[in-house]
């Protein structure tokens, strides 16, 4: 094949002729396309040409040659371009100068040019140039200083590693690839990029992910960016997004909505249970140990050995985040005191856990200030504190990293705010 | 507990950004000092006669702010952003440099407006304009800059006083009426002329475009909330146009009519305590005192606020990593921009014998002469079904605004030539 690597705009512009002796001129190259752009590095298939019939299209296996002048010599002449295919990707036309997401590098940024490169006769798109290069070489830098252009220092993504904003061309593709490839990324780094975004793209990027990759990128975002996407996403996919986070987090997601709003995504949400305890949630105040907690803990009951405590967080804990701490309680959730995780393992299985469990036990009430909280897990050195409603009965706990979350400062010196805040767990387990 | 605080004061400043929509900020923001100086010395020079082109002014303005407006909600995209996409390297480039050599040229003006007013209270400008840009720097780098943005519109509501001041002249309401609604044009007069350019370069900024698009993106306004843009837009444009009008009465019922009763010794206007005059008869011995505090307020906003989102747009453009919280290392290209357009534009103002006033007012001229560009670029995209879809300009739109660059485009040309002319018969 007459395709030597180089970058797709120095084929840009460039003159096509017909095979034979009267190089009869075909018109100049504005585009090339690719047939499966999901592909880890798209095979480039065709070429579309500028001509006074208007634009026509070849194949690229159809080019002979590039001769010394750099003119494309064609074997057929090139076809009227079909009715737009759907699922052709053009890579001039949707995604030179477009925005794409570096996974690797964690960033937005914008396609100056692309690499491409011949792999065993076949021509594929293999890199994505974002740099200062690219510019220069769309520039024409190319032609007018090839020696200077090789100097500027290259900022090349593998195509493996970019994920499209799935907008680069609405009517044509939706690169199913990338989407998993965002969600390769920490939840935070992929709130970092949707944070980003305008609101309509990171709406669509929010889309793409599935509910639970949504919902960990979601509890790193801002409350304003959150109701922006909600606001896009519709109420139905909006609350599976929030049946998956966390229920500290969703619940303080809920109450920056308007009545209206939250009662209908509550609505929607199908495990009804949740549905209440996020309702109750929503009502504590934000700076509270209320507002702070969230209701997954692990509750058991005092009379069972540690042989069949064990057995039974066995079974519940996979779905539970925080099982550190086991909250010993009776069967109206009255809180009897706590035992670790350690003191369970390495106490005899047939020990009662009411013989082992610490009755001497730190707690707060929903109203307790942030502030108090933070302080008596740092006194007390715990990863978790209990709250307690005025029965002594467990309405939730406060983890350790909420609770330094809440007192720890946002950065101010921000014009772009993107706050990141990690919240933890799920809802509430019980072994019975 | 301080979180909680925090989100307290973020939830008042978002209600004082509800009721100062975007709209409303960027019409605030365009009353900046290059805007003071170029209508004051428009009323103190010709007086009542140069109201009127405030009214085609005033239409133009509220149909290419919606028209941005309407495209950052319709592709939740800056204006930077689609001229790239929709025009690629080469337009954008030549958009981004005349953008920004046009914006570090209006910073300038900014701190001729610092210089200015610190040597009304006897400081120089030696001391204050290199002052001030540490304080700028200071500022973005350390504390929120839409807080501040909100902080500085609200005391720019300080310009309130020259609709005071204009009543208190005891202007001759029917010369105002009749300069206001008479169209009078004065096409062998190169200062008139100019004087028009300047005025609707500060009304109209292309700087202003790219700021409310930005700003209307950020918000994550979408189609649906359009209704509620456009009156905000509407809104601030028109309170915009009317303080704009009550500085060209206050200084013509004041300067001007004083320059018709004292032919022999007239005030000519070339520094900014002369302009200061206009707001005597509201603060009598203290009009320097008001006049300079109103411009050292705006001077400080814009000088930060216009470097720092000349750099972002130029980084939008071409893809730069751009935000104020990266390490020097993530962004260079970003803070090396702004500190350029910064530095340069304080600069320009310690050149020794620059007139302060006619810097000021020249970079108007330029944006003047620029704008008919700026909106060639926004009517293409605005009228693509493909980018705007149903969206896209009605036909009275589009009427209104070409016919904002064809005559806008003519006086420029005709300026620009009048003004080569001058320059070889001189």
């Amino acid at each position: 094949m007459a395709f030597a690597d180089g970058y797709l705009s120095e084929l840009i512009g460039r003159q096509a002729v017909l095979q034979g002796p009267a190089r009869l001129p075909v018109g100049r190259v504005v585009d090339f396309f690719v047939g499966k752009p999901d592909d880890t590095f798209p095979r480039i298939d065709g070429i579309v040409f500028r001509t006074k019939g208007g634009p026509m299209q070849s194949a690229v296996s159809d080019v002979v040659e590039i001769d010394v002048d750099g003119v494309l010599v064609l074997r057929n002449a090139p076809s009227e371009s079909p009715a737009p295919e759907n699922k052709a990707l053009f890579l001039v036309k949707d995604l030179f100068d477009k925005q794409i997401v570096d996974v690797d590098g964690r960033k937005v940024v914008r396609i100056n040019d692309l690499e491409i490169a011949n792999t065993a006769g076949t021509l594929r798109v293999v890199a994505a140039d974002i740099g200062v290069a690219g510019l220069l070489r769309r520039l024409g830098a190319g032609r007018i200083a090839p020696r200077l252009l090789d100097r500027v220092p290259r900022d090349l993504i593998a195509w493996d590693n970019v994920a499209p904003i799935s907008d680069v061309n609405p009517t044509q593709v939706r690169l199913s690839v990338s989407e998993s490839r965002l969600s390769r990324l920490h939840p935070s780094e992929l709130a970092d990029i949707i944070g980003e975004l305008s609101a309509q793209d990171a709406a669509r990027v929010v889309g793409s992910l599935d509910d639970e990759t949504a919902a960990d990128a979601f509890e790193h975002l801002d409350a304003d960016v959150q109701q922006a996407i909600i606001a896009d996403l519709g109420a139905d996919r909006a609350a599976d997004i929030i049946e998956e986070m966390d229920s500290d987090d969703a619940a303080d997601l809920l109450g920056e909505l308007d009545e209206e709003q939250r009662t209908a995504l509550l609505a929607k949400i199908e495990d009804r249970e949740y549905a209440d305890e996020l309702e109750e949630l929503v009502e504590y105040e934000s700076d509270t140990a209320g507002g702070l907690m969230t209701t997954d803990y692990v509750w058991i009951y005092p009379h069972r050995t540690t042989e069949a405590t064990i057995g039974k967080i066995r079974e519940i804990a996979p779905e539970s985040e925080f099982i550190y701490y086991l909250y010993v309680t009776d069967d109206k959730r009255k809180l009897l005191g706590t035992i670790s995780l350690r003191t369970l393992l390495l106490s005899l299985p047939t020990a009662f856990i009411h013989k082992l469990m610490d009755t001497d036990v730190v707690s707060v009430s929903a109203d307790t200030s942030a502030e108090d909280v933070a302080s008596a897990i740092a006194r007390y050195d715990l990863l978790a504190v209990p709250v307690l409603d005025d029965e002594g009965c467990m309405l939730g706990i406060v983890t350790v990293d909420d609770a330094i979350d809440a007192i720890i400062p946002d950065k101010i010196a921000n014009s772009l705010p993107r706050f990141i805040r990690h919240h933890g767990r799920r809802t509430g387990v019980g072994a019975t | 507990m301080l979180e909680q605080r925090k989100s307290r004061l973020w939830r008042n400043v978002l209600l004082i950004a509800s009721i100062l929509g975007p709209g409303f900020i960027t019409a605030s923001a365009g009353n900046d000092v290059g805007g003071i100086f170029t209508y004051s010395v428009a009323g103190a020079q010709f007086g009542y006669k140069v109201i009127w082109p405030l009214i085609p002014i005033a239409v133009s303005l509220i149909v290419v702010q919606e028209m941005a407006a309407r495209m950052g909600a319709v592709t939740g995209k800056g204006l930077a952003a689609l001229i790239r996409e929709e025009f690629g390297v080469w337009i954008t480039l030549l958009t981004m440099l005349g953008l920004f050599f046009m914006n570090t040229f209006t910073t300038s003006a900014e701190f001729a407006g610092i210089a200015s007013a610190s040597e009304i209270f006897g400081v120089s400008r030696y001391v204050s304009v290199p002052a001030c840009v540490v304080l700028v720097f200071i500022f973005v780098l350390r504390i929120k800059a839409s807080l501040v943005e909100r902080v500085f519109v609200v005391l720019s509501l300080v310009y309130v006083t020259y609709i005071v001041s204009g009543f208190l002249a005891h202007p001759v309401w029917s010369d105002v009426a009749r300069g206001t609604f008479i169209p009078t044009i004065e096409t062998h007069d190169p200062a008139y002329l100019g004087t028009v350019v300047a005025l609707i370069g500060t009304t109209i900024s292309p700087y202003m475009q790219f700021y409310l698009q930005s700003a209307i993106v950020e918000k994550g306004t979408r189609p649906k909330g359009l209704l509620a843009t456009r009156i905000d837009v509407a809104n601030g444009s028109i309170l915009a146009i009317v303080v704009a009008a009550f500085m060209i009465i206050a200084n013509a019922a004041t300067i001007y009519v004083f320059n018709q009763h004292h032919t022999a010794h007239p005030i000519v206007v070339t520094q900014a305590s002369d302009v200061a005059v206009a707001l005597q008869p509201l603060a009598g011995k203290f009009a320097s005192t008001l006049f300079a505090f109103g411009i050292l307020n705006a001077g400080i906003f814009a000088a930060a606020v216009l470097p720092l989102s000349t750099s972002y747009l130029v980084c939008e453009a071409f893809g730069f990593e751009a935000a104020i919280d990266r390490r020097f290392r993530e962004a260079p290209v970003f803070f090396v921009l702004f500190a350029i357009g910064l530095i340069a534009g304080a600069a320009l103002v310690l050149l020794p014998g620059i007139p302060l006033v006619g810097l000021a007012i020249a970079s108007q001229v330029v944006q003047g002469l620029l704008l008919p560009l700026e909106l060639v670029l926004m009517l293409v995209i605005i009228n693509r079904v493909r980018v705007m879809g149903t969206y896209r300009n009605t036909r009275t739109a589009n009427v209104i605004s070409w016919a904002t660059v064809v005559i806008v485009g003519v006086i420029a040309l005709y300026y620009t030539y009048t003004q080569i002319v001058g320059i070889f018969v001189h």
